[in-house]
C-alpha cells in the first residue's frame, strides 16, 4: 500500500500522524464517543476502527450514531453524512445517560487551557464571570467527565506555551484532581484522563494523577515540550519517539477524511510539518 | 405547565407565533449546532425588537449569536455557543460576555437535560452526575447538592426548569401541531413537553395521514401554535430536505465580527425582510442537492 497522500509527495503530514496517535488510544471493543468541535478525535475514532480497533463500538458525537461509515466527515458534527449506514441513532439521553451510568468507556477532550492532572477549561480564558476571551463552552463534558472509563485529552496547541498550564481559569471538565478535591473524594466514578496527545508528543498520567511525557514527535526535543508547558512537566525514563503510522493508518486517515477536516485544528507551521522518505 | 394543546387548527403566522414570546421571557431553542435551528422564528423575534430574554439549551450557534447581537438576550444558559472548528467562535456571543453586556451562566447538556425532566415529571429537582469540583456551580447559585436517603452519596442537585416558550423547527408537521423530526432530535421533545407554550415552524405542512406515516416525534397536544416556513431552518440543515448553508454562515459570521454597519447591513438585508426575499436572496433551494450524489454533497462543505 502506499503512503502517497493526495498532494502527491511522499511521507506523511504532522495533521495524519496526529489522528493515528490519537487512534491508538482507543483499545479494541472499548464504546468511545467525541464531542463537538472535535475533527481529530472524530476521524481517529473511524481510523480505530478500520484498523487495530474493529471491534470498538464507536458513538458520533452530536448525532449519537452507532458505528456509521460515512463518506466523508463534514465540518460541522450534527449531520446526517455522520450517519451514513448507521444500523441504529441513539437519542440524546439515551447516550447521556449510558456515560453517566459508566457503559462508556472512553471519551475525547480538548481545551483552551489544560493542567497538568488533566483538568480543562473550554469556558473562558480569563476565567468567569469576566472572561478576557469567552470560548464557545462546554457541552456535557463537566458531567460526563466525571463517569466515562477514560479520557483521552489532546491539543494541537502544545507549542503556543499558553495551552498546558499551571492552573486552569475556569475548570470545565475534570481531570484527576481538582482545588475541590480527587475524583474519589468527589464521588466520581469515572477514571479520569489517561493519555494526552499534543502536537509535540504523547504523554500519561502517574499514579498522582499528573501529566508525564513519554513520547515526542521527531523534530521535537523534551526541552522543547518543557519550555512550552505551563506547569513542572515529568518525563519518563524510556521517553522516545512517537512510533509511526502504518501504511494502512495513514490510508485510513485519507479514507476517512477527504475533505481534510483535521487540518482545521492546526495553524500553518503545523500543517507544514512532513515526515517519512521525502521529509 | 398549563395542560395540553386540543385545538385542531393552530396555525398561524410568524408574527403571530412570535408574539407567544414575551420580553425577558426563558425561551428553549430547538435543533444543536447547525442543524434544525428555528431560524425562521428567530428572525422574527428579532423584527419583533423583543428584549431581555434567557436562552436556554444545550449546543447552539447563529440562532443565539444572532439573537445576542440584536440585543434581544440578557442571559444566556446554554452548553455551547459557537461554530466549532470549521468558523470559530461566536462573535456577538463572545462580545457580549467579554464586555458584561450579556450574562453567560454556562449549563452543561446534561445539566439542561436534567433540570426539563425534573419540569416533565412534577419534581422540584433532580440529582445528576458530575459537575462536583468544577466550576460551572460558581455560576449557578441556584444549584445545590442533595445527599441520597438510601446509599449517602453527595451528588449536585439542580432545579426543574421550565421554559416559558420553546421554539421548534421541523421539516413537516400537520395543522394541529402533530410534528415529526429526523434525528438526532436533541433536546427537542424535552423542550416540547417541559415547555408551557410550544411554537413551532415547519418547512412543509402536509396531512395528518404523512406526519404519522413518518412518525410523530412531538405530539399536537403539547403544541401551541404552528406556521409553515419552507427553509425556516437555513442557514443551518433541516434534513431530508437542505443541508446547511456554510457560505451563508462564513458571510454571518464575518458580519457579526465586524460588528457595528456591519452587523447592521446584515439584519437590513437578511433579517428585516419577508421570508420569501430571504429565500430568493439566499438561494437556499440550491442546498437540497446533497442527495443528488455523494460528490454534490461533499461540494456543500468546501
Amino acid at each position: 500500500m502506499s503512503t502517497q497522500s493526495a498532494d502527491g509527495a511522499q511521507g506523511w503530514s504532522l495533521d495524519e500522524w496526529f489522528v493515528v496517535a490519537l487512534a491508538r488510544t482507543v483499545a479494541d471493543g472499548e464504546v468511545v464517543f467525541h464531542g463537538f468541535a472535535s475533527p481529530c478525535a472524530q476521524v481517529a475514532m473511524h481510523v480505530a476502527r478500520r484498523t487495530h480497533a474493529p471491534g470498538s463500538m464507536l458513538v458520533e458525537g452530536a448525532t449519537y450514531a452507532v458505528n456509521p461509515e460515512p463518506a466523508f466527515v463534514p465540518p460541522t458534527s450534527n449531520d446526517l453524512a455522520l450517519h451514513r449506514d448507521a444500523v441504529y441513532r441513539m437519542r440524546f439521553e439515551e447516550f447521556f445517560d449510558a456515560a453517566c451510568r459508566g457503559a462508556v468507556d472512553r471519551m475525547f477532550l480538548s481545551g483552551g487551557q489544560i493542567d497538568a492532572y488533566g483538568n480543562t477549561n473550554v469556558t473562558a480564558i480569563g476565567g468567569m464571570p469576566h472572561p478576557k476571551i469567552k470560548l464557545g463552552g462546554g457541552g456535557g463534558g463537566a458531567n460526563i467527565s466525571a463517569t466515562i472509563g477514560a479520557l483521552t485529552v489532546w491539543t494541537t496547541r502544545h507549542g503556543s506555551g499558553r495551552t498546558l498550564v499551571e492552573a486552569v481559569d475556569f475548570l470545565t471538565d475534570l481531570g484527576h484532581r481538582t482545588p475541590a478535591g480527587t475524583r474519589a473524594e468527589l464521588g466520581h466514578t469515572g477514571g479520569g484522563p489517561q493519555w494526552l496527545v499534543t502536537e509535540l508528543g504523547v504523554l500519561d498520567y502517574t499514579d498522582d494523577g499528573r501529566a508525564r511525557l513519554v513520547a515526542t514527535f521527531p523534530d521535537v526535543t523534551v526541552a522543547d515540550v518543557e519550555k512550552a508547558t505551563g506547569f513542572a512537566l515529568t518525563v519518563a525514563d524510556d521517553v522516545g519517539t512517537v512510533p509511526e503510522p502504518t501504511p494502512a493508518e495513514l490510508a485510513a486517515v485519507r479514507a476517512v477524511d477527504p475533505l481534510g477536516v483535521r487540518r482545521l485544528e492546526f495553524g500553518p507551521a503545523d500543517l507544514a510539518r512532513r515526515f517519512g522518505p521525502a521529509a | 405547565m398549563t395542560g395540553f394543546h386540543l385545538a385542531a387548527d393552530k396555525r398561524t403566522t410568524l408574527e403571530e407565533a412570535v408574539a407567544h414570546v414575551r420580553d425577558g421571557a426563558t425561551v428553549a431553542l430547538g435543533g444543536g449546532l447547525a442543524a434544525r435551528l428555528p431560524m425562521a422564528l428567530v428572525r422574527a423575534l428579532v423584527r419583533q425588537g423583543t428584549t431581555g430574554l434567557r436562552v436556554v439549551g444545550s449546543a447552539h450557534s447563529i440562532d443565539v449569536d444572532l439573537l445576542v447581537g440584536a440585543g434581544a438576550v440578557a442571559v444566556c444558559e446554554e452548553s455551547y455557543v459557537g461554530f466549532e472548528q470549521d468558523l470559530g467562535l461566536a462573535p456577538a456571543f463572545r462580545r457580549g460576555a467579554e464586555s458584561g453586556s450579556l450574562v453567560v451562566r454556562e449549563s452543561s447538556c446534561v445539566t439542561m437535560l436534567t433540570q426539563l425532566r425534573a419540569a416533565e415529571m412534577g419534581v422540584p429537582f433532580l440529582p445528576v452526575r458530575g459537575l462536583l469540583g468544577t466550576d460551572l456551580p460558581t455560576l449557578h447559585p441556584e444549584w445545590g447538592t442533595v445527599t441520597c436517603p438510601f446509599t449517602g452519596q453527595v451528588l449536585a442537585a439542580v432545579p426543574a426548569l421550565a421554559p416559558d416558550v420553546a421554539l421548534l423547527h421541523a421539516p413537516i408537521g400537520d395543522t394541529a401541531g402533530n410534528l415529526h423530526l429526523d434525528q438526532p432530535y436533541v433536546l427537542d421533545e424535552r423542550f416540547a413537553h417541559a415547555s408551557r407554550v410550544v411554537v413551532a415552524s415547519v418547512d412543509r405542512l402536509v396531512d395528518t395521514a404523512e406526519v404519522v406515516a413518518a412518525g410523530v416525534t412531538v405530539p399536537a397536544h403539547v403544541v401551541t401554535a404552528v406556521v409553515e416556513a419552507p427553509f425556516g431552518a437555513h442557514p443551518t440543515s433541516c434534513y431530508p430536505g437542505y443541508a446547511y448553508d456554510r457560505s451563508h454562515l462564513a458571510e454571518y459570521v464575518k458580519a457579526a465580527a465586524a460588528g457595528g454597519e456591519a452587523f447592521e447591513a446584515y439584519l437590513d438585508r437578511y433579517v428585516r425582510v419577508d421570508e420569501q426575499t430571504y429565500r430568493d436572496l439566499t438561494g437556499a433551494e440550491r442546498l437540497t442537492a446533497w442527495s443528488a450524489s455523494d460528490e454534490q454533497w461533499q461540494e456543500l462543505f468546501r
